[in-house]
């Protein structure tokens, strides 16, 4: 069976149609997958969290691992002690911030903006240590961006899109997607990325609208309860700072409604600027990646994947996670140009991204 | 002389840093490890203690790393598990996962130490926090709360200077008697607005008094003093900074299985438990009033004065509500029948 298994991929290699297009595809199973997850969340709480470095990369492992493009599947090669040393560093830095803050603000302010500088810093070590640490067909990816695109793409990008109430929000998509679609390798080869701002803005408009006429259906249904409200103001707050029931499921109701809405419009966008983004990338120069996601599908996955989570008591949590993982996987597909056995037959990794020269750890977590 | 040795696997094989794929073979022979190709020429080779085997995780393929950097990949798992079995080497966290009967005691093992660390060993952390935290850190906190609450909700106060003074002096009374004396605490009143009748203290003692409450209260000072004691007692147990860092290290546990549970529970898990801290809050709540009755047996005032004002509610405000999980307070019944019970209680004792 592995023979036959091991034959096959080299037919798939050899072919040579001028044009071949391959989607990735998954194979792992919520079965399997349930054994690795409920012993990673059993040993996280056994040793109150500091499993979850090794945790980590069992999971990473189990979803590379399964996601096979040409019969291949990927590798994450990152061990717990890398992802552990990065997360206390990470963790004191900021229990460290927090205490200097109060009580010496002035320190803290300094830290602050230290931190601005620092963060940047992270996100570009967290991006080079998630790319070398993945492989596949034996070789790396690297990335090699500069901290100044990571401090626009990942400072800049999302302080204006808060600033304009989201509306810059497609701009801070593009930079960050051609930061990280840009300065990505994969055996000294180059990933580029320019998703068109026009094409991002289509599908930020259906998430403003969702937003916009799901507000407005709050406002209208708070508008009819106005009096109710009114009372429950007026006539019957608890003095001491209580709250009667009724004022307090009112207030979950809304705020539950409030978070669905921006949940909803979350998803339909980043469908949407995925699509628009992989399917504005190329690597090395001529081979075509594709993203079809249907937004409403990919949505209503998400969705459903929550709610049976929850009513499961999270039991059913591996099944939704490799749910997601396959119908994500099944539509992003690769167009090579020319005969990929050939192709792949040169691919060899050099350079910063071999074996000795890897970090010793993880910056911000930034998978791929 | 190549075919030599057992077999251990089939599959394929890569030069050091090559995406270079050659058919071939996993076998051991007298010199360790070998990787063949399908006309049986030698690959590469190492001894067993040099090759480095990826730990088994599902079904994903099995790396076998050989010294000169090239590796070999097989998706016969089972086959590795075997030769590394012989080997005197198992991955007992693989054996751990496998999908058996046994994974449901892992689930109810799981229920269980979650329940056990939300119950007894974030208690605790907390406790270590409160120990530790400056005073400063409180003094901050509350400057900005009250100048936040002063520009949004608050007002100037309309009370008589007459009223106040006498609110003052027998607040005075009690607060001689606690912990911190009376320098410890600042008495603010102010004209409450959108909040009504109310009565809060911030954790560095400053507390502060809706003309509202006074009102409501009318000639009964002992009332006023009483909610006083009550507020006190938030402050000397420090339930605002307990509060916080309950809620940062439930917060913390749950960002650890993060990765685990997906984005979409972890947000939910955290707002829920959110709503969780006000069912702790009734505790808080409850032990504030007890510490208002202590507190007001010391002074040798009235101890039910409290217990007064909540069947002023009741009868104004029409507030016979039971206590459910959502609520931040008890019921008031239920709750005047605590204090004039542990009143009870203190003057038998007392005796």
């Amino acid at each position: 069976m592995v023979v036959a298994e091991t034959a096959s991929m080299q037919g798939a290699l050899t072919q040579s149609a001028p044009d071949n297009f391959h989607r990735l595809s998954f194979t792992g199973s919520g079965k399997e997958y349930f054994g690795i997850w409920i012993v990673n969340v059993l040993l996280t709480i056994i040793t109150l969290g500091i499993y979850s470095a090794w945790a980590k990369v069992r999971r990473n492992r189990y979803f590379y691992g399964n996601t096979v493009l040409l019969g291949r599947g990927f590798e994450y090669h990152a061990n717990g002690k890398q992802i552990l040393i990065g997360r206390v560093i990470v963790f004191a830095y900021l229990i460290f911030y927090n205490v200097m803050l109060n009580v010496v603000p002035i320190a803290g302010v300094i830290l602050a903006l230290l931190l601005v500088v620092f963060v940047p810093w992270l996100v570009v070590r967290g991006l080079r240590f998630s790319a070398r640490v993945t492989s596949y067909r034996n070789v790396r990816f690297d990335f090699v961006g500069g901290v100044g695109g990571a401090f626009l793409a990942f400072i800049v990008g999302p302080v204006i899109a808060a600033l304009t109430l989201g509306i810059l929000v497609p701009l801070a998509s593009r930079w960050s997607y051609r930061y990280i679609g840009s300065n990505l390798r994969y055996g000294q080869r180059a990933f580029a990325t320019d998703p068109l701002l026009g094409a991002i803005y289509k599908s930020w408009f259906l998430s403003a609208s969702i937003i916009i006429a799901g507000l407005a259906i709050i406002a209208f249904v708070g508008f009819l309860n106005l009096a109710v409200i009114m009372a429950l103001f007026d006539g019957s707050v608890e003095p001491m700072g209580g709250m009667p029931l009724s004022m307090i499921g009112l207030f979950v109701l809304g705020y539950i409604a409030f978070f669905a809405i921006f949940g909803v419009a979350a998803l339909f966008y980043r469908a949407g600027v995925r699509n628009v983004a992989w399917s504005a990338t190329t690597f090395d120069g001529k081979h075509q990646l594709t993203s079809d996601l249907s937004r409403g599908r990919y949505a209503w996955i998400a969705i459903t994947n929550l709610i049976v989570t929850i009513i499961t008591l999270g039991l059913m949590r591996p099944w939704a996670a490799v749910r997601m993982a396959r119908y994500v996987n099944e539509h992003t597909g690769v167009h090579f140009e020319g005969n990929v056995g050939e192709m792949f037959d040169r691919i060899a990794q050099e350079g910063s991204a071999v074996g000795a020269e890897f970090m010793e750890f993880e910056g911000f977590d930034f998978g791929f | 002389m190549a075919s030599d040795g057992t077999d251990i696997a089939v599959g394929e094989w890569h030069p050091a840093g090559s995406s270079r794929s050659v058919p071939a073979r996993l076998i051991e022979d007298n010199d360790g490890l070998k990787a063949l190709d399908q006309a049986g020429c030698e690959l590469a080779a190492g001894v067993f203690a040099a090759v480095d085997f990826s730990p088994r995780v599902g079904a994903i393929p099995r790396r076998a790393e050989f010294p000169d950097g090239s590796l070999f990949e097989t998706t016969d798992n089972d086959a590795i598990d075997r030769f590394l079995k012989g080997k005197g080497k198992t991955n007992f966290i693989h054996e751990w996962e496998r999908f058996r009967p046994r994974l449901i005691a892992f689930v109810l093992a799981t229920v269980l130490c979650g329940v056990m660390i939300y119950r007894y060993a974030v208690p605790a952390l907390v406790e270590v926090a409160v120990l530790v935290t400056p005073p400063i850190v409180p003094k901050i906190m509350s400057a900005s709360t009250l100048e936040t609450m002063d520009r949004t909700v608050l007002d100037t106060t309309a009370l008589a200077a007459e009223r106040q003074q006498k609110i003052r002096d027998g607040f005075a009374t009690i607060a001689r008697l606690s912990n911190r004396g009376e320098g410890g605490y600042t008495l603010n009143f102010r004209k409450g607005g959108a909040i009504g009748p109310n009565a809060f203290a911030l954790p560095d003692g400053t507390l502060i008094v809706t003309d509202e409450l006074v009102e409501l209260a009318g000639d009964d000072t002992e009332m006023i003093v009483g909610v006083l004691a009550h507020e006190i007692g938030h402050v000397e147990l420090e339930h605002s900074l307990r509060q916080i860092y309950r809620a940062a290290g439930v917060t913390g546990l749950i960002m650890m299985i993060g990765g685990d549970i997906g984005s979409g529970v972890e947000d939910i898990l955290v707002q829920g438990a959110g709503l969780l801290t006000l069912s702790y809050s009734r505790a808080a709540e409850a032990e504030a009033d007890r510490h208002s009755v202590e507190l007001m047996v010391k002074a040798e005032r009235d101890p039910t004065a409290i217990a007064r004002f909540f069947d002023l509610l009741e009868k104004e405000l029409g507030d016979g509500a039971d206590t459910s999980i959502l609520s931040t307070h008890p019921g008031t019944p239920e709750r005047r029948k605590a204090i004039l019970d542990y009143a009870g209680a203190l003057r038998a004792r007392g005796r």
